[in-house]
């Protein structure tokens, strides 16, 4: 079981269990998200900032980053080891695929570390 | 655009004049087409594990199909609140 070396939780079962729990939380952020902005459609900068500064939401916006980070982690691994493997596009598949694994994970944590930054420095 | 926005008043003023841009519509408006299908497929896909819908071939087929239709009319609405709002 080469391919599960790149996976998230290092398991089957745990990866499915966390790409659903993730995908509740971001459409609970999403519903939130969605229905501040149509209630307050011309938002004011204070308002904006006010909302963002309160430690719930705070944590709410991490949380729902975190879930971003895992729910595209397992999604891209699903993706990429289903389609750039050895039988669809050749030999040199794994080297492509690890190169593309690698580089996603790299992103997802430098967008992980950026959303904190910007949390945390308000 | 969230850095930004939260930097200054300058800065929030400035994200928010970059909404008024016809590329930065058309990037926004791609970008939550394709998160409300996904949300709503996913959606579907979470039925299905807690067993609604996945008995038949049939049940399968108008689940899909409520899906593309509520995927449809969330877009409608997408497109009314990014363009004409």
């Amino acid at each position: 079981m080469v391919t599960t070396v790149t996976s998230f939780g290092r398991s089957g079962l745990s990866d499915w269990l966390v790409q659903r729990v993730s995908a509740v939380v971001m459409t609970a952020y999403l519903i939130f998200i969605v229905g501040y902005l149509l209630l307050n459609s011309d938002v004011s900068y204070q308002q904006w900032a006010g909302l963002h500064s309160g430690l719930p939401m705070r944590m709410f916006s991490l949380l729902t980053m975190l879930s971003v980070a895992a729910h595209a982690w397992i999604g891209m691994w699903s993706v990429l080891t289903d389609y750039i493997t050895v039988r669809t596009i050749g030999p040199k598949a794994t080297a492509i695929r690890i190169f593309f694994q690698l580089g996603m994970i790299a992103m997802i944590l430098v967008y992980l570390l950026w959303a904190i930054d910007i949390l945390w420095g308000i | 655009m969230l850095d930004a926005s939260l930097e200054s008043p300058e800065n929030f003023a400035a994200i928010k004049g970059w909404f008024a841009h016809p590329l930065c519509q058309i990037t926004i408006w791609a970008s939550l087409a394709a998160l409300a299908y996904h949300v709503v497929a996913g959606i579907r896909h979470l039925m299905m594990d807690f067993g609604f819908g996945e008995d038949s071939f049939e049940s399968g087929l108008t689940s899909a199909r409520i899906v593309v239709l509520v995927s449809v009319a969330m877009i409608i609405f997408i497109t009314a609140w990014i363009f004409l709002w």
